[in-house]
């Protein structure tokens, strides 16, 4: 979660595997938006000599529509290649990295970016610096420095960055996935007939791991449309279609067109909503063709599967699940965006097509960080998911809320949602991340060092 | 440039210069592949193809060309190259790479 091994596939491939992306107007330079979206899950910080990396023989894509089709208008595309100082070490790095230039850093990486809008590729980014993995104080002695170079200023207004972070996704994976047990909440756990359990604090389970995050910063008015200000954004990984493992050389060698094995907009949607069987299929294809999906998010097993978790928690849920109800609240939020006057004064609407889509109305501005809340709209804070999604964001809560019926009142004024609806939590905050955001460009916080943090 | 270049140049030469003319296997009726290179010796059943080609000027394609019998009987065959991919349905061809394996 919110996209970490999601599907069956995918989940053996972590070098595409698209973890999360977020979308928001930038606090610190708001006549921009920035783009970031995360790969190579749960990242043991010291999991080295040969630390992650992006695969060079991936293609990773972020993509924005701007006219409401789930097709992209524009794409920002990143292409990896890797370089290897001295082959006659097995060091990843032979002294302290204290540059990004350091000639101490034997093996480093390098992308290119090329902006894609229709038929036309524009290629805004050569060579640009990967910084290292966050190893050690011997080894990465200011590692904050030396990331600090990896941000590259380009043409157009563009700022890009893409390597390691923190992981800033905060979930209680060891208790969600022990048969949807909230710890907060496992006193009320129906248990299938074993011993009932306390309710205890969350606990985090992406706390001190790490990712490999691109992130973009990019003027507003270079991915909207004239009066429309609503965005969809999401990210792919591609794959080319044949791939043979050259035994002679000891390395994978591919050819053919470039086939999509990763996909990712709304935070848990190919984890939560759609069926095991259908996932790798989900991640194959554009948002375009959510209206095969979109049965899931009319009917989610999740809303079915909570009154029997949590027994006699979600009595209304239960009613509006028994009578087939389809959830065009969800529907809404996932597929075509809020349209105009479901939320007093808040829309993000973006068409009638149904695709999965991170959509941000990029004219509302950052909300304050004193005022933000962290449940987003659900809280009254129109700057956080689902509109976009900040970093500190807590998805989980959010989609559990609304999975549990709370948005559904949206859609029709006589629903009651349950009482726990509204509160269900895994019981975790930005409190439990310990590398904090930054505030500026990445954005997400320090990676966690294999020193400073083994497993 | 094109993000479809998957290649840069040094890499695409790297590896040119060490490919030989047919590795990994294709088996008869059943899906498989194989990687070739222009301009490489060949084996005898595959080598006829090879020079035939070139003496028709076939063109110069950089990095490996995959072949994938998708099925030797029915002789559907997925050419990869570069970022594309052809489809070829060519019984002849399949028996041939299919002997040629033995």
């Amino acid at each position: 979660m919110s996209s970490h091994r999601e599907a069956p596939e995918i989940s053996k491939d972590p070098v595409a595997d698209s973890t999360d992306v977020y979308a928001f107007v930038s606090p610190d330079k708001p006549d921009t938006v920035t783009l970031i979206a995360n790969y190579i899950p749960l990242q043991e910080p010291s999991g080295g000599p040969n630390f992650y990396e992006f695969g060079d023989d991936v293609l990773y894509g972020i993509h924005i529509d701007n006219n409401g089709d789930g097709y992209p208008d524009i794409s920002y595309e990143f292409r990896f290649s890797t370089q290897v100082l001295d082959e006659n070490t097995f060091l990843y790095n032979t002294g302290p990295i204290e540059a990004i230039n350091s000639p101490y850093f034997n093996r480093r990486q390098f992308y290119d970016l090329t902006v894609v809008y229709g038929d036309s590729h524009q290629t805004v980014g050569v060579n640009l610096a990967c910084p290292p993995c966050n190893i050690g104080p011997l080894s990465t002695p200011n590692y904050n420095t030396v990331a600090g170079q990896a941000i590259h200023h380009l043409d157009h207004g563009i700022r890009v960055f893409a390597g390691q972070r923190a992981e800033a996704f905060y979930v209680d994976l060891g208790s969600i996935f022990d048969l949807g047990d909230l710890r907060p909440f496992e006193n009320l756990h129906a248990t299938f007939g074993l011993p009932g359990l306390a309710a205890k604090p969350g606990v985090n389970a992406t706390n001190h791991l790490n990712v490999h995050s691109i992130a973009i910063q990019v003027p507003i008015s270079s991915v909207t449309r004239h009066g429309h200000p609503s965005i969809g954004v999401w990210t792919t990984a591609s794959r080319q279609s044949a791939t043979v493992w050259d035994a002679d050389h000891g390395e994978k060698v591919s050819s053919g067109p470039w086939r999509q094995v990763s996909r990712l907009g709304n935070p848990l949607v190919n984890e939560l909503i759609n069926p095991l069987g259908k996932k790798d299929l989900w991640n194959s294809l554009p948002p375009s063709d959510d209206k095969l999906f979109a049965e899931y998010v009319a009917h989610p097993g999740l809303a079915a599967l909570l009154p029997t978790l949590y027994p006699g928690v979600f009595p209304n849920l239960a009613k509006l699940v028994a009578a087939g109800t389809a959830r065009a609240d969800l529907e809404a939020i996932l597929l075509t965006g809020i349209p105009a006057g479901i939320v007093p004064g808040f829309t993000n609407f973006t068409g009638k097509v149904l695709a999965d889509m991170l959509r941000l109305n990029t004219s509302i501005k950052p909300t304050p960080t004193a005022k933000q809340s962290i449940y987003g709209l659900l809280g009254g804070d129109a700057g956080g998911f689902p509109n976009g999604r900040r970093v500190t964001d807590d998805v989980v809560a959010i989609e559990l809320r609304a999975l549990a019926g709370v948005t559904y009142a949206l859609v029709d004024k006589t629903y009651k949602p349950d009482a726990a609806a509204g509160e269900l939590t895994d019981g975790l905050t930005p409190a439990s991340v310990s590398s904090k955001t930054t505030g500026t460009f990445p954005y997400l916080g320090e990676p966690y060092s294999g020193y400073n943090d083994p497993s | 440039m094109s993000s479809q270049d998957a290649e840069r140049p040094s890499e695409q030469a790297r590896r040119l210069s060490r490919r030989t003319m047919l590795r990994g296997a294709a088996t008869a009726g059943a899906a498989g592949l194989a990687v070739t290179a222009i301009g490489s010796a060949a084996s005898p059943a595959f080598a006829a193809t090879t020079n035939q080609s070139q003496s028709h000027r076939a063109p110069q394609v950089a990095g490996p060309i995959m072949v994938h019998v998708r099925d030797a009987k029915s002789g559907d065959i997925e050419v990869f190259s570069g970022t594309s991919k052809t489809r070829l349905r060519d019984k002849d061809l399949a028996a041939r790479i299919a002997r040629a394996i033995g």
